[in-house]
């Protein structure tokens, strides 16, 4: 079973219907796989499509042609037996619920008991022990961060989506976050598909790492990232690491930017 | 308490004080004539330990009217927003109806409603009609205010339609219904004294008409301080609900 793919991204195009009647098209023969416990970082430019295949994924929105599925289902499945985790750019913590509360909330989503040491174990793993009882607007935004990743793994869900869970954060704390779920991922070895735009975070993360071209969004270079895990931060500064950005930086530049 | 609230609070003493000295001073040297009693007249008069029972009987009777008017108005427009908010092929058509039953004048409708119901039916029910409205409105709103972030992350959770009601479209719309908590009180109180003007058998409203048609000046202007006190009280208590609920909700 573990060489059929978790993922599988069957040339998949998306073409957005404007209010103008025009059509928009977002994305073209998208072809990717990824199998069970990969972690894949998708890096872009901004609006190059990359987060709409986190939500064709997510079965937030439907392929215009091509299909996804998840083990070989329609990802709406997935959502329908809770096995989905994810976490947006912005927390979309509810604010009227505390940081357990709201770690908590998938198990009443599900229509499960709430296990409370899973809840408290996830909670102390993300960092946020001690702020059980706190609101989402007492904590700086990178607890927030934490709290709804914590929110992501605590049904220990089959594929995991991060839609840019750092990008609102400032750079010290993004890295260091980067750091924190590297070591969460190293426990949990879930099949992961993150969205990003920063090359860092792509390649520290990521076993592999594809990139995508803009409008219509497209998939031009697909690495993979070979340091060995757990990745200590030092990992960045390895000069491997170096020529990788670069590799990477310099497909992530839009073609004619120099014209 | 910040110091900018306790200066507000100040402020608004004194505001309070000012109009109560003005009314005074107006009713003493009558510069408004003699339909203005000082406010110290109308104080004595409905204190009389003789017109208590008159000033009891007649607050008991609208009080009860604007309670039940308020409380199944504000059922109703809950339910009906929640219908409305689940099943979407009759929200334009209870939008619309709504909206026609809150275009048409409480005036017109009293008579009418004494007519087919009765006329202790209808204080109830012309304040029940306009509370109703006002949470339709507003928990309609407050119903769709939940983040697109919020409702995808529902989905993505594989929430089922109600609990999607529950955890996250009713706490997003208790801000929208405490303020129409706070708003429809005095739409309460209008809707149960104009009822009670065609006809009632008792209560202020009764009291402020047939004070008015008697020349009983003091009697009338005490009728109308009870509904406006009652009015500003329940007023007040609901707006301080209103920000309680703002500060928990958000």
């Amino acid at each position: 079973m573990s060489d059929k793919p978790a993922i599988r991204i069957d040339r998949v195009s998306k073409t957005f219907r404007l209010g103008d009647g025009n059509e928009l098209s977002a994305l073209v023969d998208i072809d990717l796989t990824i199998a069970p416990g990969e972690f894949v970082a998708l890096l872009g430019p901004s609006g190059c499509g990359k987060s709409t295949i986190l939500r064709l994924v997510a079965a937030l929105e439907g392929a215009t042609a091509g299909r996804v599925t998840i083990e070989g289902k329609a990802p709406a499945d997935l959502c329908q037996s809770h096995r989905l985790g994810v976490a947006f750019q912005d927390h979309a913590l509810l604010p009227w619920l505390d940081i357990e509360a709201n770690v908590a909330l998938p198990f009443h989503l599900a229509g499960r008991s709430v296990d409370k040491a899973q809840v408290k174990d996830l909670i102390s793993l993300v960092g946020l022990a001690g702020f059980e009882k706190a609101r989402p607007k007492q904590l700086s935004g990178g607890m927030r961060q934490r709290a709804s990743i914590a929110r992501a793994l605590v049904l220990e869900p089959e594929v995991l989506l991060l839609d840019e869970p750092f990008g609102a954060l400032d750079a010290v704390t993004r890295r260091q976050m980067n750091v924190e779920l590297q070591r969460i991922w190293s426990r949990h070895s879930i099949t992961t598909l993150l969205v990003t735009h920063s090359v860092d975070e792509a390649l520290f993360l990521a076993d592999r790492v594809v990139v995508m071209s803009g409008r219509p969004g497209r998939i031009i270079l697909d690495l993979p990232a070979p340091f060995a895990r757990p990745r200590a931060p030092s990992v960045m500064r390895d000069p491997a690491f170096h020529d990788m950005v670069d590799r990477l930086t310099e497909a992530l530049e839009p073609e004619g930017a120099h014209a | 308490m910040t110091s900018a609230r306790s200066q507000s609070f100040v402020l608004g003493l004194i505001g309070v004080s000012l109009f109560l000295i003005a009314w005074e001073v107006i009713g003493t040297y009558r510069l408004a004539g003699l339909t203005w009693p000082p406010l110290s007249t109308v104080l004595a008069f409905l204190t009389t330990p003789a017109k208590l029972p008159l000033f009891g009987r007649a607050a008991a009777a609208s009080f009860t009217s604007v309670a039940i008017g308020y409380l199944c108005g504000a059922c109703g427009g809950l339910i009906l927003a929640l219908a409305s908010h689940l099943i979407a092929p009759v929200r334009p058509g209870l939008d619309r109806l709504v909206a026609v039953i809150h275009a048409i004048p409480s005036i017109a409708l009293a008579p009418l409603l004494i007519v087919l119901a009765s006329a202790d039916a209808t204080p109830p029910i012309i304040s029940g009609l306009g509370v109703g409205y006002i949470f339709y409105v507003a928990a309609t709103s407050g119903l769709a205010t939940a983040s697109a972030t919020h409702r995808d992350l529902f989905a993505v959770l594989g929430a089922s339609r109600f609990s999607v009601t529950l955890r996250l479209d009713l706490p997003s719309a208790l801000p929208a219904i405490a303020s129409a908590m706070k708003l429809s009180v005095p739409i309460a109180f209008i809707g149960a004294i104009i009822g009670e003007w065609f006809g009632a058998s008792r209560g202020l409203g009764l009291l402020i008409v047939s004070a008015m048609q008697n020349f009983q000046i003091p009697l009338l202007w005490s009728a109308v301080l009870i509904t406006a006190v009652a009015s500003l009280a329940m007023f007040a208590l609901f707006s301080l609900t209103e920000r309680l609920v703002q500060e928990r909700m958000r």
